[in-house]
């Protein structure tokens, strides 16, 4: 049996590892990979301590400093399918039929993009809509596109777009963008981007490819139709949590709630942070600090130390 | 050895590992940066049926998108 089972890889995960390591605790981690959703990322500008990276060396450098670790396991490539409450701490089940056991856990599973739940949006998926700019931003060359999310992802999808696309349509359901003023100052300069404010996009059309978008337009409650080849959908992402909503109290966004002060979830023995959790910023330096606090919390939960 | 073509983006995180991949175990491999070769850009979306990049070809084998353990299978590494 394990001291501590971490769940997740991106940096709520690695930072968990790195200081498990530290408190010498029999550590195991699971995830689906290094870096989470990081991974994907252009560039990362706000890392701290580094200038810019791509999504690809953090998620490297995150894995060389938990490797370096002597006292960590680290499974790769392989998922938690369900955890179990058993009597001296708890039981999991990945996908690869394995089964661990752990006195106490950390889940920093992050989380995944939400998908447009539209007519066409799961239709056309790799056929026109796309989920990754920095993937798939060359292949719409002279090509309309519209980009569905005024968030931070949103803008920086539409930037991506810039040197390719020849028409991109900034598709937002609110009249206003939630994103950084530095990046909606940047998209205001370019002519090739138009906003489109207070739009509820309604359906994705085509035959073999995208050809269109449908939206409600909130001014006039009109439906209206653009004529475009490519959608880039970056509207938020959605919890890992499925494998321990059973366990520990969610709130409707299925996020773990946690005890922000410890990192501490409704069962006794679960700490969680990133993501994941009810966290209101979800910034990597973020998680990676949740997970610290998680760690530590957990550390003084195995001694029985009351903080 | 197999005849492998892959279809790249510059930014692209999967299509990195894939090429990582492809190093590590010493497979050779074609590479189309579809971001400047239209002409590549057009077989890539006619040889998959999609639009997202990476696209490998491997003997005739189209595989779309980076998964370490499906590319092992296929190229029978460990």
């Amino acid at each position: 049996m394990y001291d501590l089972i971490i769940i997740g890889g991106g940096p709520a995960g690695a930072a968990a590892g790195i200081y498990a390591a530290r408190k010498k605790l029999k550590t195991l981690m699971i995830a689906a990979d290094f870096g989470g959703q990081a991974l994907a990322s252009g560039n990362i500008e706000n890392w701290i301590g580094v200038e810019k990276m791509t999504g690809l060396e953090f998620a490297k450098m995150l894995e060389k400093h938990v490797r370096a670790q002597e006292s960590i396991e680290i499974k790769i490539s392989e998922k938690v399918v369900t955890v179990e409450k058993i009597s001296d701490g708890f039981d999991i089940v990945t996908d690869k039929n394995n089964n661990y056991q752990a006195k106490v856990l950390i889940i920093a599973s992050g989380g995944h993009r939400r998908r447009l739940d539209v007519p066409g949006g799961a239709q056309f998926e790799g056929k026109g809509v796309s989920y990754c700019a920095t993937c798939d931003a060359p292949v719409f060359k002279n090509k309309r596109v519209a980009v569905i999310g005024g968030g931070n992802a949103g803008l920086e999808t539409a930037i991506d777009l810039m040197p390719y696309a020849e028409k991109i349509y900034l598709i937002n359901r609110k009249n206003f963008f939630t994103g950084d003023d530095a990046l909606r100052e940047k998209i205001k300069r370019f002519s090739k981007i138009s906003a489109i404010m207070n739009a509820d996009v309604q359906k994705i059309s085509g035959e073999k490819f995208v050809s269109g978008i449908e939206y409600l337009d909130g001014g006039d409650n009109l439906v209206k139709k653009l004529e475009v080849e490519g959608v880039f959908v970056e509207i938020g992402s959605v919890p890992n949590s499925e494998f321990v909503k059973h366990l520990v109290e969610t709130n409707p966004k299925g996020e773990v709630i946690v005890n922000h002060k410890t990192g501490a979830a409704s069962c006794p023995g679960v700490f969680a942070a990133g993501d994941v959790t009810d966290a209101i910023y979800k910034q990597n330096n973020v998680s990676a600090g949740d997970a610290i606090k998680a760690v530590l919390s957990a550390h003084n939960y195995l001694l029985n130390i009351k903080i | 050895m197999p005849k492998i073509r892959i279809y790249t983006t510059p930014e692209c995180v999967y299509c990195r590992m894939a090429k990582e991949f492809f190093e590590k175990n010493n497979i050779s491999y074609e590479e189309k940066d579809v971001s400047v070769d239209d002409e590549a850009r057009e077989e890539m979306i006619e040889k998959s049926g999609q639009m997202g990049a990476p696209v490998m070809d491997i003997d005739g084998k189209i595989i779309i998108g980076f998964d370490e353990e499906e590319l092992s299978k296929i190229l029978a590494v460990k």
